[in-house]
């Protein structure tokens, strides 16, 4: 089991996105909620670096995906609060970037 | 599961909501929250001074009826809330401050609730920032 | 058995109690004895920065403060060695294990829980 990362700010306006993909590891996941998920919207270079990774299942919180009018990929399952808490207990814990 | 949960963003951050949404949920599914943990800026997601436009949501209102129609414990740091201007009755008369502004069901303490909330959860998770 | 809680503190020393209150929390944690680590990353790293003088803004001095971490109990302290080499640090104020991408991705991983603020 191993670590649910939780980003919620936007990727063009701090590092949190790029220091958490130097710290994911395989079989992590991450979390995109609030401002953090315009890093999923096709075709800027963060969809890209998402893209790339291996081994890390993706999830978008879908009320911030639909309030943005964004687009993911399929690869990012787009999750609700029931499926938020189901994945906290999946995962052997959870690191939000506060 | 047991969850233990930290907020460390005021009630404007898109955060506060997003950790009572998750608390909501926690409940729903049949958790249980061992400890709601107010820290940092979270500490102003208990003020009981919010003055809400009534086109707005009122997430601090709707913390406090979380907390108090579901018997759980919400805790806020003291020496985060004080140092913010978060006091409850004796530390304002404490302190001889003009205002008490963290109703009930909210209660001050320190850094130790915690730990101890964390030790007894299965998870600890943490909502702030944006 | 106790859970382990690594601290991942993020913020420069002086942008707010953001340092102050991530050793907060390290602080009790050691007090009440329990199994903490701390990992400084990106600005974090410039918490361990030597020659600052924070009574210059009018600031308390942090690092008296994280110098107590192993007297707290606290001695698991950690730093990113990429935050530290873009940030130009080479000696740090603290005694620290430096840790590349395979080394901090074990250090996650050993830990039960983790904040990162």
């Amino acid at each position: 089991m191993k670590t649910l990362h939780v980003l919620s700010s936007s990727p063009f306006s701090d590092d949190r996105l790029s220091s958490c993909l130097r710290l994911l590891g395989s079989g992590d996941g991450l979390l995109l909620c609030g401002d953090a998920t315009y890093a999923t919207q096709p075709g800027n270079s963060h969809a890209e670096a998402l893209a790339a990774l291996q081994g890390v299942s993706l999830y978008a919180l879908d009320e911030d995906v639909q309030a943005r009018g964004l687009k993911p990929a399929a690869a990012i399952e787009q999750i609700d609060y029931p499926r938020f808490v189901a994945l906290a207990c999946a995962f052997a814990k959870v690191n939000t970037w506060l | 599961m047991k969850f233990a949960i930290a907020l460390f963003s005021p009630p404007s951050a898109p955060s506060s909501r997003r950790a009572l949404r998750f608390a909501e949920a926690a409940l729903h599914g049949g958790h249980e929250i061992v400890r709601l943990f107010f820290y940092a800026d979270g500490v102003h997601s208990a003020s009981g001074n919010i003055v809400s436009p009534q086109d707005e949501t009122d997430v601090a209102r709707q913390w406090r009826e979380f907390v108090t129609s579901n018997g759980l414990d919400g805790v806020v740091c003291i020496a985060a809330a004080l140092r913010r201007g978060v006091l409850d009755e004796q530390e304002a008369r404490r302190y001889e401050r003009q205002a008490a502004n963290l109703p009930a069901p909210w209660v001050l303490s320190g850094l130790g609730q915690l730990h101890e909330a964390a030790q007894l959860a299965d998870r600890l998770i943490c909502f702030g920032g944006d | 058995m106790s859970h382990s809680l690594l601290i991942i503190s993020r913020q420069a020393p002086w942008a707010g109690p953001g340092a102050r209150e991530a050793l907060d929390i390290a602080l009790a944690g050691g007090a009440f004895d329990l199994p903490v680590g701390m990992l400084f990353l990106d600005d974090g790293v410039l918490q361990l920065a030597l020659g600052q003088a924070p009574q210059a803004v009018q600031q308390k001095d942090l690092t008296a403060n994280l110098q107590a971490l192993p007297m707290f109990g606290v001695e698991s302290l950690y730093a990113c060695a990429h935050s530290l080499a873009l940030r130009g640090l080479h000696e740090t104020a603290l005694e620290v294990e430096r840790l590349d991408g395979d080394g901090l991705r074990a250090l996650i991983d050993r830990y039960d829980q983790v904040i990162t603020l």
